[in-house]
């Protein structure tokens, strides 16, 4: 049986199929899985159909249906969800998804917002390429204990 | 003060770049081609408030920030006329013409009180400003309206759709930025064109496959008109690539 597209490891009829079939996603990853595997099949129904309310309104079909034709899909790695449980009524999935464009490898990496509109998980926007929180340093004084655990201080070891 | 103003349809000011409405631009898209053009302001340049009320701003150096006009344009060389600039020196299109063309000598994209130099006629040009021109702007007030109010107006609708899309752009293209950057630092003339394909997922109401085939012949007119012409080699190779994008797009879907 054909696997399916989003990378799962299961069969695409076990997987992302029933969603793209019209079965409620239990989870905004669920969804985005889906939408995913619609795009790497060309079902743009699917695609239009899972928007939010207003989304619908200023989607346009034509433009979606030609990007899908002129990339090739590679794979999609999710990275990360928060929310989007039974008893939320929002959730983000983050992901990257990898296409070739006139044969470069290229990736969609995104934030995305889902929102339960009427029961049934919905694709809101996005947050496209997102900064990563800035990383922290600690200084370590020049007379602190070094963090080795030598017990000496700083400047007297590690720091020397 | 006041400025005087007759045009004399010397067509010297149908040269050049042309900034449209989404409207205009959609209407002529078998006339021009097109691209998203981004002119960056400096802050305390010209008209830097209606600049970023319009569109975007972005932070630059040293906590300065510059406004960025977002404005589809038909991207036409300096040197060259308007593809419907007529053999007698009129507009071919006069009835349909851009409210851009409508509104000159004044321009919705400045602030009103900052118009004097728009009345000053190019060197080369044939504006009449003489005192048997009419008085048309006194003390910074433009004295009939109408088609700036008009072209405004199209501005603030355009900018609902512009400013989510260049906030979108500049997140999904990271080197938008830093050209951007590099534009603004030019002391006149700084931009940079985007591909108008960028533009049309966020029109709902328009098919690209339509669109591209329009563009299709009017890019392959313009790149054979500037082959030739050293002067115009960033400009003919847009034309190029475009003309390559479009033919793309249009082969999609018969």
């Amino acid at each position: 049986m054909a696997q399916c597209p989003c990378g799962s490891g299961s069969g695409f009829d076990e997987c992302c199929g029933p969603i793209i079939g019209g079965a409620p996603a239990p989870t905004p990853e669920a969804l985005m899985r889906s939408r995913f595997a619609a795009f790497v099949h060309g079902d743009l129904d699917h695609i239009e159909n899972t928007h939010a309310s207003e989304v619908r309104d200023t989607f346009n079909r034509s433009a979606a249906e030609s990007t899908a034709q002129s990339v090739e899909w590679v794979d999609l790695e999710i990275c990360g969800t928060a929310d989007g449980g039974a008893d939320d009524d929002t959730g983000t999935v983050e992901f990257r998804a990898r296409f070739k464009k006139d044969g470069e490898l290229m990736v969609h990496h995104e934030i995305s917002n889902f929102r339960r509109e009427e029961g049934l998980w919905a694709y809101v926007d996005g947050k496209m390429n997102p900064k990563g929180k800035p990383r922290r340093v600690e200084k370590v004084g020049r007379n602190a204990p070094c963090p080795c655990g030598s017990g000496k201080k700083y400047k007297k070891c590690c720091g020397a | 003060m006041e400025r005087r103003f007759s045009c004399t349809a010397c067509g010297k000011c149908c040269h050049g770049m042309l900034p449209l409405t989404i409207d205009d631009a959609l209407a002529h898209a078998d006339k021009f081609p097109l691209v998203v053009m981004w002119t960056p302001v400096r802050q305390g340049g010209r008209s830097f408030g209606v600049t970023a009320e319009l569109g975007v701003t972005i932070q630059l150096k040293k906590r300065r920030l510059a406004a960025v006009q977002i404005a589809p344009t038909a991207y036409i060389p300096p040197s060259l006329p308007c593809p419907e600039l007529a053999e007698d020196g009129l507009c071919a299109i006069h009835a349909r013409k851009p409210q851009r063309c409508r509104t000159m000598p004044f321009s919705a994209y400045r602030d009103e009180k900052d118009h004097d130099d728009l009345m000053i006629p190019r060197s080369g040009w044939e504006c009449d400003t003489s005192d048997q021109a009419p008085v048309v702007y006194r003390d910074k007030r433009i004295l009939d309206r109408n088609d700036f109010d008009v072209e405004r107006t199209q501005l603030l609708r355009d900018a609902a759709i512009l400013k989510p899309y260049a906030e979108w752009l500049l997140d999904a293209v990271p080197s938008l930025r830093p050209e951007l950057h590099k534009a603004a630092l030019k002391p006149v003339g700084g931009r940079v064109p985007v591909a108008f394909s960028t533009l049309i997922p966020r029109l709902p109401k328009v098919d690209i496959y339509a669109f591209a085939r329009k563009q299709v012949p009017i890019m392959k007119a313009f790149a054979e008109r500037t082959a030739d012409d050293p002067g115009l080699v960033d400009f003919h190779q847009w034309y190029v690539d475009s003309h390559a994008e479009w033919e793309k797009v249009a082969s999609g879907r018969p």
